[in-house]
C-alpha cells in the first residue's frame, strides 16, 4: 500500500458534560489514499463531523493521531496547524461560510493571502472560479449569488491552495435536489481529475457517488467498504428529464 | 497577510458599520481636538509674551512714584520726597550697569486736528525714552535741546494717533491741539502693535517733560522737576538683580527713607509679564490634562466596540483560521482595526482643532500656534490608545479555537 495522504490512528474525542462523558469518537483508524472519493455516513451524533474536524486540524483529539502525508500533526502549535490547514486542506461547509461584502474572487483568494510566499498573482483564483463554472460571477458578492453558486465559490476557495485533500461536511445539506446533484457532479469531476475528497452526508443517494463509504455509529467505524460509484451526471440528466415530464403533465 | 491587505480588511470592516465607527471615534476626535486646541492656545500666548518681552526688552525696570505724584510731599520737615529727573541722572551716573534711565510723566488729553478728535495717552519724555523703550522714528526727528529746555510746543506721535488724525496725509509740520495747547508734530513713531493684554502700544504722544508739566491742564506736580516714572535699561540682563538692589539703596538714600513705605516702587516688567504668562500656561496645561482624560474615555469606547466586533465576527474569525490564518494574523487584523479607528479619529480631531483655532484667531483675536510636534504626538498617541485598548479584544479573538469559532451562532 502506498503512503496515505491523510490517516487517523486510534482517534478518540471525549467531551465532558458535567459529570457525564460523551465519547464522540472512540478509536477510529482510517487511511485515505491519494485520489479517493470517500463518503462518511452514519446517524446523527455518530461522530462524523467530529472526525472531519480532526482530519482537517480544526480540532484536536483526546488521544490518537492524525497524520498528514506521514507526518504526525497532533501536537503542533496553533500557528503550525494553521499552516498545515493552509497548505494541505480545503474545507467546504454546509453553510458556505463566505465573507459577505467581499467579491467571489476575493473570497477565493482568502487562503492565499495567509501565505507568506503569495506573490499577489490572482490568476489561479480566477482559474478555480472558472473551473466551478463561475467565470462570469467573479465580481459578485455572496448576496448576489444563489445557494448553489455560493457553494461553488466555496469549492473554488477549497481548491485554490491545491490541497492534498478536500473535506466537505454536508455540502449539499442546504441545497435543493437539483443543485445538490450539480455540486456532486462537480465533486465527481474534481475527483476524476485526481483530487482526494472526503464528504459527510446523511443521504445514501449522495453517498452513492463516492467510491468508498465509511459508516459511523456511536463514535466507531461500523463499516468501511469500496463501492461502485454511480455517475452524478447521469443522475442529474435523469432528474432533469423527469422534472420536465412532470412539468408537461 | 500583508500589512496593506490588513489595512484594507480593517477599512472594509469600519465601513460596514460606518455610523458605529464614527460614534466610536467621537471620543478620540473630541479628545485630540481639545488637547491640540489647548496646547495651541498655550503656545500662542507664550509666543505673544515672548514678543512683548522682546519689545520691552528683558532688561528694563520701571521705577514708579508711589501713589499720586502730586501728593509726594510727605517729609515732616517740608522736604519733598518724590521721584525727579535728578534721580534718573543719579541712577545713570552712579550705577555703571545702567545704560539709560528715562524720566516720564503721563497724562490723558484730548487731541484735535482739524475736525478730528482723539484721546491718546500723553507722555512727557526726553530723548532717552527712545533707547529705553526701543522706539524707532518712522518719520521726522527727535526733540532738540531747545525744545526740551523751554517747554517747546512739539510732539512726536504714535502710529495709531497718526492713523486716526491724519489718515494717509503727512503729519510732519502740522499743528495739533493737545487740550488747548497747539503743538507741532515733528516725528512719527514706528508701530509696535498690541501687547498681550490687547492694549494698543502705539496710541500715544510724546512731548517734552516740561511741556506736559506746564501746558497740559490739571497737572500739578510736587516739585518742578518731579516725574511719574523712570524707565531704566540695564546693559546686561544678567545684572538685573544687582541693579535692582543698588537702585533701591540709591533712591532710599536720596529720598532719605528707610521704612517699608518708600515713595517709589521698582518693577521688573518682563518679570511681571512672565508671571502672568506662567499662570496662563498652568491653566492651559490643566485644561489639556482634562482633555486627555476624554482621550482615555475614548479609548475605553474603542475597546468596548472592538469586543462587540470580535463577538459579532466570531464565525468570520473561525473561517479565516480554517483557511490558514495564524493567531498572529487575527491579532494583527483586530489591532490594525483599532489603530485605524483611533488614527482616523486623531486625524479628524486634528482637522477640527485646525478649524477651531483658525476661527478663534480670526474672530476672537487669539493667537494660536499648532506646533508640528504636537500634531505628531497626538496622532501617535491616539494610535497608541488604539494598540493599548485594541490589544485585549484582538488577543481574545486570536485565542479562539478554530472549531469553536466556526460553530459560533
Ligand atoms: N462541543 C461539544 N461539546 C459536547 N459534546 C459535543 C460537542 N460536539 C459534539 N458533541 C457530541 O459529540 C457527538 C458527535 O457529534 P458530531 O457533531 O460529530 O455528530 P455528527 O455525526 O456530525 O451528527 P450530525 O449528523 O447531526 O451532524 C454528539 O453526541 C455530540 O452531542
Ligand atoms: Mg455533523
Amino acid at each position: 500500500m502506498s503512503q496515505a495522504v491523510i490517516e487517523s490512528l486510534g482517534l478518540t474525542k471525549t467531551y465532558r458534560m458535567g459529570s457525564q462523558q460523551v465519547h464522540a469518537l472512540a478509536g477510529v483508524d482510517v487511511h485515505i489514499q491519494q485520489g479517493e472519493f470517500i463518503a462518511v455516513m452514519g446517524p446523527s451524533g455518530s461522530g462524523k463531523s467530529t472526525f472531519m474536524n480532526m482530519l482537517g486540524c480544526l480540532d484536536s483529539p483526546s488521544s490518537g493521531e492524525i497524520r498528514i502525508q506521514g507526518e504526525n500533526v497532533t501536537h503542533l502549535s496553533a500557528a503550525e496547524l494553521a499552516r498545515i490547514r493552509n497548505r494541505y486542506i480545503g474545507f467546504v461547509f454546509q453553510q458556505f461560510n463566505l465573507l459577505p461584502r467581499t467579491t467571489a474572487l476575493d473570497n477565493v483568494l482568502l487562503p492565499l493571502l495567509y501565505r507568506k510566499d503569495h506573490d499577489g498573482n490572482n490568476d489561479f483564483a480566477s482559474e478555480c472560479l472558472r473551473r466551478v463554472g463561475l467565470a462570469e460571477r467573479m465580481d459578485h458578492h455572496p448576496s448576489q449569488l444563489s445557494g448553489g453558486q455560493q457553494q461553488r465559490v466555496a469549492i473554488a476557495r477549497a481548491l485554490v491552495n491545491q490541497p492534498a485533500v478536500v473535506l466537505a461536511d454536508e455540502p449539499t445539506g442546504a441545497l435543493d435536489t437539483e443543485t445538490g446533484l450539480e455540486i456532486m457532479q462537480l465533486f465527481q469531476q474534481l475527483n476524476q481529475e485526481g483530487k482526494t475528497i472526503v464528504l459527510v452526508t446523511h443521504e445514501p443517494e449522495v453517498a452513492a457517488f463516492a467510491s468508498r463509504q465509511l459508516i459511523f455509529r456511536d463514535g466507531r467505524l461500523q463499516s468501511d467498504k469500496q463501492v461502485q460509484a454511480e455517475s452524478a451526471s447521469e443522475h442529474l440528466a435523469r432528474y432533469r428529464a423527469q422534472k420536465q415530464q412532470e412539468g408537461l403533465a | 497577510m500583508k500589512w496593506w491587505m490588513l489595512c484594507k480588511v480593517a477599512w472594509v470592516a469600519l465601513q460596514v458599520n460606518l455610523m458605529r465607527s464614527i460614534l466610536t471615534m467621537l471620543g478620540i476626535i473630541i479628545g485630540v481636538a481639545a488637547v491640540i486646541i489647548m496646547l495651541a492656545l498655550g503656545a500662542g500666548a507664550q509666543h505673544e509674551v515672548d514678543q512683548q518681552i522682546k519689545n520691552l526688552g528683558g532688561n528694563v525696570f520701571v521705577v514708579f512714584a508711589r501713589g499720586r505724584a502730586s501728593s509726594g510731599a510727605r517729609g515732616a520737615s517740608g522736604s519733598v520726597q518724590t521721584l525727579t529727573e535728578m534721580d534718573a541722572e543719579a541712577i545713570e551716573q552712579q550705577i555703571p550697569q545702567v545704560s539709560v534711565a528715562a524720566p516720564t510723566i503721563w497724562a490723558n488729553a484730548q487731541v484735535i486736528y482739524g475736525n478730528m478728535n482723539w484721546a491718546p495717552s500723553v507722555r512727557g519724555v526726553d530723548n532717552r525714552i527712545f533707547p529705553a523703550q526701543n522706539w524707532q522714528l518712522a518719520h521726522g526727528r527727535e526733540f532738540s535741546a531747545a525744545e526740551l529746555n523751554s517747554a517747546g510746543r512739539v510732539a512726536i506721535i504714535g502710529a495709531t494717533v497718526q492713523r486716526e488724525l491724519f489718515g494717509a496725509s503727512d503729519p510732519i509740520g502740522q499743528t495739533i491741539r493737545v487740550d488747548r495747547t497747539p503743538v507741532t508734530v515733528i516725528g512719527v513713531l514706528d508701530a509696535k502693535g498690541q501687547n498681550t493684554q490687547g492694549n494698543d502700544q502705539d496710541d500715544l504722544i510724546f512731548m517734552p517733560l516740561d511741556t506736559v508739566r506746564k501746558r497740559i491742564a490739571g497737572m500739578t506736580l510736587a516739585s518742578p522737576r518731579a516725574v511719574r516714572s523712570l524707565i531704566v535699561q540695564v546693559a546686561d540682563e544678567r545684572d538685573m538683580a544687582l541693579v535692582e538692589q543698588e537702585m533701591e539703596a540709591l533712591l532710599r538714600q536720596r529720598m532719605r527713607t528707610t521704612g517699608t513705605d518708600a515713595p517709589f516702587q521698582i518693577r521688573n516688567l518682563s518679570e511681571m509679564v512672565e508671571t502672568r504668562a506662567r499662570t496662563m500656561q498652568i491653566f492651559n496645561g490643566l485644561l489639556a490634562a482634562v482633555a486627555s482624560v476624554s482621550l482615555l474615555v475614548g479609548g475605553i469606547g474603542i475597546m468596548n466596540i472592538m469586543l462587540v466586533s470580535v463577538t459579532e465576527r466570531t464565525r468570520e474569525i473561525g473561517l479565516r483560521m480554517a483557511v490558514g490564518a495564524e493567531p498572529a494574523d487575527i491579532l494583527r487584523q483586530f489591532l490594525i482595526e483599532a489603530m485605524l479607528l483611533c488614527s482616523l479619529g486623531g486625524l479628524l480631531g486634528l482637522s477640527i482643532a485646525v478649524l477651531v483655532t483658525r476661527s478663534l484667531e480670526k474672530f476672537a483675536g487669539f493667537t494660536a500656534i499648532i506646533q508640528p510636534e504636537v500634531v505628531l504626538l497626538s496622532i501617535g498617541f491616539s494610535a497608541m490608545i488604539g494598540i493599548f485598548f485594541g490589544y485585549y479584544p484582538a488577543r481574545k479573538a486570536s485565542k479562539l479555537q478554530p472549531i469553536d469559532a466556526l460553530r459560533h451562532e
